[in-house]
């Protein structure tokens, strides 16, 4: 079955096609951005390392964010209990993590977001930004000037 | 906001399943227990402040209209 295809023209990113079940829901929102509860995961072509989630209730919104292990390959987010239940993971495959990137106004600075990464159910397409018990991780951790064109070498 | 009065040991219940107990009072510093359902995140103010003000400037900040067509992305779970 064909699924309906929508259309959007973004402030971003400009005219935007995706199907439904490309949408996560955020229903607790985000810390900053309560009422918006649609989000669409983008990729744009010459950004390979970035995933923008773009709200679909507020277009003029969209969030930069990344995988952390492109980034900090020591990353060892001890998620707390309430993010297990409350997005009914289990285990590793169920789920994909992002971190909110900063870039300082110069540009001259990125940080990530360690220390609330976005957790993503991959198959009932919820998420929820996780802040960690265990607080050694920065909300602004410095990111080195040159991200990695595509994933590590295994 | 609604104001209680509570003493050392007495608790406060929010809805069905989240009580908050004081434990114990020193000049301008109150310890608070709070027993909640695992599904229930507690945080102190300023964490979820700090998250809030960084999730805010990472939409403002001057990052160059990405170059290239915007695509949906296909989010994969940790290899």
């Amino acid at each position: 079955m064909t699924e309906q295809k929508n259309t959007l023209d973004l402030p971003r990113f400009g005219e935007c096609t995706f199907a439904d079940s490309d949408v996560i829901e955020f229903p607790w929102g985000l810390p900053g951005f309560a009422t918006l509860r649609r989000w669409l995961p983008l990729n744009v072509e010459s950004h390979p390392s970035f995933i923008w989630l773009q709200s679909l209730d507020d277009p003029a919104v969209a969030l930069p964010t990344a995988d952390p292990w492109l980034i900090f390959e020591d990353y060892d987010p001890k998620l707390p209990a309430y993010a297990f239940t409350s997005l009914e993971i289990r285990e590793a495959s169920d789920f994909t993590t992002l971190c909110v990137v900063v870039v300082t106004k110069n540009a001259e600075e990125m940080t990530m977001n360690l220390m609330a990464p976005i957790v993503v159910n991959l198959r009932s397409r919820k998420g929820r930004q996780i802040m960690l018990d265990n607080v050694s991780y920065s909300a602004r951790e410095p990111i080195p000037r040159k991200i990695p064109a595509s994933s590590k070498t295994a | 906001m609604l104001v209680l009065s509570r003493k050392i040991n007495q608790s406060i219940m929010i809805g069905d399943d989240v009580r908050i107990v004081i434990v114990a009072v020193d000049r301008d510093q109150v310890k608070l227990g709070i027993e909640a359902p695992r599904s229930v995140p507690v945080h102190r103010s300023e964490v979820y402040e700090e998250i809030r003000r960084a999730n805010q400037e990472a939409i403002s900040a001057p990052v160059a209209t990405p170059a290239g067509k915007a695509d949906r992305a296909t989010l994969r779970p940790r290899k």
